[in-house]
């Protein structure tokens, strides 16, 4: 009995394979009114700005969605072949790292005038779209907001073990570690990781350690401010076991950090690619953006839906993206601790 | 892994002489087909090599070193020991209650204890730890992979212990031997190398698992390689580590090829389908339906419900939901057609190594185990490395999506297909030639056909692992191609539960499929 239904199976799954096969050979090549995205960024504010740039221009976009420093690598090693017309990333260092190989072709003066210049790059290959900032998430019913310490470098102590979350994989508990190493010293930023590593708890990534501290794991998370309010989303902000808290005064546990998008040199539909960039900056591309995800708009003047800080009170520390660079200073360190 | 596969296919097997080990000189076309996915397979070890090359002598040295390092070396030790005995334990009680026992509702029981199966590892343990921090860690890595991986030693042991002639066990009896010492020498040894087969599976598995570790924070060698890749664009650390878990591969494929030589002797007298008498539990009935019914909520229940939680109660439910369909699409087509490319260029590998016995057959039969347990990233990565330099125009095409298939997968066919294979004489086929026909000919109306259940398995088993494929997939599919694997990635990246939840139970359902197909000829008792 079973003997005639396999052999049908496998009949079916042939025909059905091999008629399936010549759709999926075609490469996803730019072509005419299309574009290829590669992208490192958090999908809701992606697809928003895709849509509202497709209806307004007509383009399509093909996005490819991975790892901001995997998508770098890959674009490193495709190199001049590479299919991707844009590169749009999480983080700052990704960029850096592409520009740095000259795989990046400098942005339009137009574009880059509508947001301010510390937020790209210098020589004009990336630009700055949104910010967001690293904070402390600590549960509410577990700690008072007042017994949390004046700066992120005195968690890495005895007092606090076991009671404190951590990313080592995240990109932007990286640029937090260049931070340090930038304002503190390489020995301060080095000690503090192997503080971490003694008595902190590594996390997977950001988003992980947010939850553990919502579920009650443990009181304390570092983390990029939207994970607490993607979190919010899900279960509603009134039921929030957690909340988020503000070093600010300058201290490296309040660091601005930016999330930008460049060009490829390589890009076979360069035109409508710039225009996909501008279009990220100009007034209604920042609104999807930010209506999609708890980030700050980097263009004046466009209002996050969310309830955040205010950008002007958060009091960051003293570090540009240009000098966070590659961040490669912080993978050193994270090894030199045993933490990677 | 091969045999504990061939037990499920031996009953269908209908050609049935004694295979005569003569070794012929195989055609130089079956050669040039076998090249095929040996150069593939060779492509991840030799971008490996280079790599670990690249750092040089000194930086090794200095990772080996590290006592990190050990550790990594020591958690994936740890695991996959642990995770392939309690499976083995598991599975192996399972089978003995469902096949031997007067347990009642045995059907329903088989199926319980088949369908985990189609529970994807990632997914059960973002189940179990959103319940609480104590399921994370090593501990309740082991428990949660354990209760997600013991089919595959349940189903070929199931399939053993029925097959088996119960003539055996019942002069074992008339000689005066209890049941216990029957037990112990006459079916647990004959049981062994389907057992075996099947841990060697799990084992395999527990060497390149990344998904469910990384949420249940174990760090092991897979997950570091990963964390490489993520923190810097120099892989040469993930080089290094890559290389050691080929080399943690190395005891795994030598016991299964001990294991193959020591299985040869049970195949005498298989496919007995004679009654056989149940051994009553008595008292012991109420205690095992509990275990079962712990096992099943345990495995099953709760996955299940905590995707049905996070779709009542997550403010996310129904975002993305356009995106279903594609992603069905995408899932179904690039594993339907990735395992067909798959089970083709396996095919040649198997017959090669049967018809010849030289070193380099059994070797190039032999190397697609020891790349089986190296993470998709490792040998996507190697793609992407090798499309570049070599074929530009096929980059981010869906072939060299399946070439990474082909080589994360292939032994899984391999096995399948050995199975059948091994009962087809090689004389039938050289009767055809000696009839006139042409070799191509003489192989695809006698020795394709025998091969057909060997083939229908290798087709369920490999299109269920491609179906939950997620880092070669994200790394080599086509532009704006999604899978049900990469949508549920990409939601719980960003904390949408609820809307990852549809994704995870469809591609659940779908993985039904092959383990429907895969399973029935265990579950479903044969005719006479």
């Amino acid at each position: 009995m079973y003997d005639v239904t396999r052999r049908r199976f496998i009949q079916l799954s042939g025909a059905g394979g091999l008629a399936l096969l010549p759709g999926m050979i075609r490469p996803a090549r730019a072509a005419g009114g299309r574009i290829a995205l590669y992208n490192g960024q958090h999908r809701p504010p992606v697809e928003a700005l895709v849509a509202a740039f497709t209806k307004a221009t007509g383009i399509e976009v093909a996005i490819r969605h991975g790892n901001s420093a995997q998508l770098a690598s890959q674009i490193v090693e495709e190199g001049a072949n590479s299919p991707a017309d844009v590169f749009w990333s999480e983080e700052s260092p990704s960029l850096v790292a592409t520009a740095r190989k000259g795989l990046l072709a400098p942005l339009l003066p137009e574009t880059l005038k509508q947001v301010g210049a510390e937020w790209s790059a210098k020589d004009g290959s990336w630009i700055g779209a949104t910010a967001r900032c690293r904070v402390i998430v600590y549960n509410k019913s577990m700690i008072e907001e007042a017994a949390l310490p004046a700066s992120v470098l005195d968690f890495a102590a005895e007092s606090w073990k076991g009671k404190v979350a951590f990313a080592p994989n995240s990109g932007a508990f990286q640029q937090q570690i260049m931070a340090i190493a930038i304002l503190k010293g390489r020995d301060t930023a080095l000690a503090w990781l192997k503080g971490l590593r003694d008595f902190g708890e590594t996390y997977n990534s950001d988003s992980a350690a947010v939850e553990a501290v919502e579920g009650g794991d443990l009181p304390i998370a570092l983390s990029n401010n939207y994970y607490w309010y993607a979190l919010a989303r899900e279960i509603g902000a009134a039921d929030m076991n957690s909340a988020i808290y503000n070093i600010g005064h300058g201290d490296p546990g309040t660091l601005v950090t930016v999330s930008g998008a460049g060009v490829l040199k390589s890009a076979k539909n360069v035109e409508a690619a710039q225009s996909f960039v501008a279009f990220m900056v100009s007034a209604e591309g920042q609104q999807a953006i930010v209506d999609a995800i708890a980030e700050y708009p980097l263009r004046p003047g466009i209002v996050s839906p969310f309830p955040l800080t205010p950008f002007d009170k958060l009091d960051p520390a003293p570090v540009t993206p240009d000098q966070l660079g590659d961040a490669e200073e912080a993978l050193t360190l994270l090894r030199e601790a045993g933490l990677a | 892994m091969s045999d504990a596969l061939g037990d499920l296919e031996a009953g269908a097997g209908r050609i049935r002489l004694p295979s005569t080990r003569r070794r012929g000189r195989p055609s130089s076309l079956l050669v040039l087909a076998a090249a095929i996915p040996t150069i593939l397979i060779l492509l991840p070890i030799i971008y490996v090599v280079l790599r670990s090359w690249n750092a040089g002598w000194y930086a090794i040295a200095a990772e080996l070193a590290r006592p990190r390092t050990a550790l990594l070396f020591w958690n994936t030790t740890v695991l996959t020991v642990s995770v392939t005995v309690l499976s083995a334990i598991i599975g192996f009680a399972g089978a003995w209650l469902t096949e031997r026992c007067d347990l009642p509702g045995r059907a329903i029981w088989r199926v319980a204890l088949s369908l985990p199966l189609a529970m994807p590892a990632f997914v059960a343990s973002f189940a179990w730890k959103s319940m609480g921090s104590e399921f994370q860690g090593l501990t309740g890595a082991v428990l949660i992979l354990t209760l997600e991986s013991f089919p595959l030693i349940y189903l070929p042991v199931a399939a053993a212990l029925r097959s088996m002639d119960p003539a055996m066990e019942e002069v074992s009896r008339s000689l005066g031997r209890s049941p216990r010492y029957t037990f112990l020498a006459v079916v647990v040894p004959r049981a062994l190398p389907a057992l075996g087969g099947g841990a060697l599976l799990v084992a395999a598995h527990m060497l390149s698992e990344f998904g469910a570790l990384a949420l249940l924070r174990v760090q092991t060698l897979t997950t570091a390689i990963f964390q490489q890749y993520e923190l810097q664009f120099d892989n040469a650390t993930a080089a290094v580590l890559s290389a050691l878990l080929m080399l943690l591969c190395l005891p795994v494929v030598l016991a299964e090829i001990r294991l193959r030589h020591g299985h040869r002797v049970s195949k005498v007298g298989r496919n007995t389908a004679r009654q056989r008498a149940l051994v009553p539990l008595g008292r012991y009935a109420f205690p095992a339906i509990l275990g079962l019914v712990a096992l099943t909520i345990l495995s099953l229940g709760i996955p299940f419900g905590r995707l049905g939680y996070w779709l009542l109660v997550g403010l996310s439910a129904g975002r993305g939901l356009d995106t279903l369909g594609p992603a069905l699409g995408g899932s179904i087509s690039l594993a339907i057609a990735g395992t067909l490319v798959t089970t083709i260029v396996a095919l040649p590998l198997v017959l090669l190594a049967l018809k010849s016995g030289g070193i380099f057959a059994r070797i190039a039969d032999r190397l697609p185990y020891v790349v089986h347990g190296l993470p998709g990233l490792v040998v996507a990565l190697a793609l992407v490395y090798f499309a570049i330099r070599l074929f530009p125009p096929l980059y981010q095409t869906a072939w060299v999506l399946f070439a990474a298939y082909a080589i994360l997968f292939l032994p899984l066919a391999q096995s399948a297909i050995r199975a059948s294979a091994e009962l087809v004489p090689r004389e039938l086929e050289e009767v055809a030639r000696t009839l006139g026909r042409g070799p191509l000919k003489a192989f695809a109306s006698v020795t394709l056909p025998a091969l057909a259940p060997g083939l229908g398995a290798a087709l369920a088993l490999v299109a269920l692992e491609l179906m939950r494929e997620l880092t070669a997939t994200l790394i080599l599919a086509p532009t704006g191609v999604s899978t049900l694997a990469t949508e549920v990635w990409s939601h719980t990246n960003d904390g949408a539960y609820a809307a990852a939840a549809p994704f995870a139970a469809l591609l659940v359902l779908i993985s039904g499929v092959p383990v429907y197909l895969f399973t029935r000829r265990t579950l479903i008792p044969r005719r006479g």
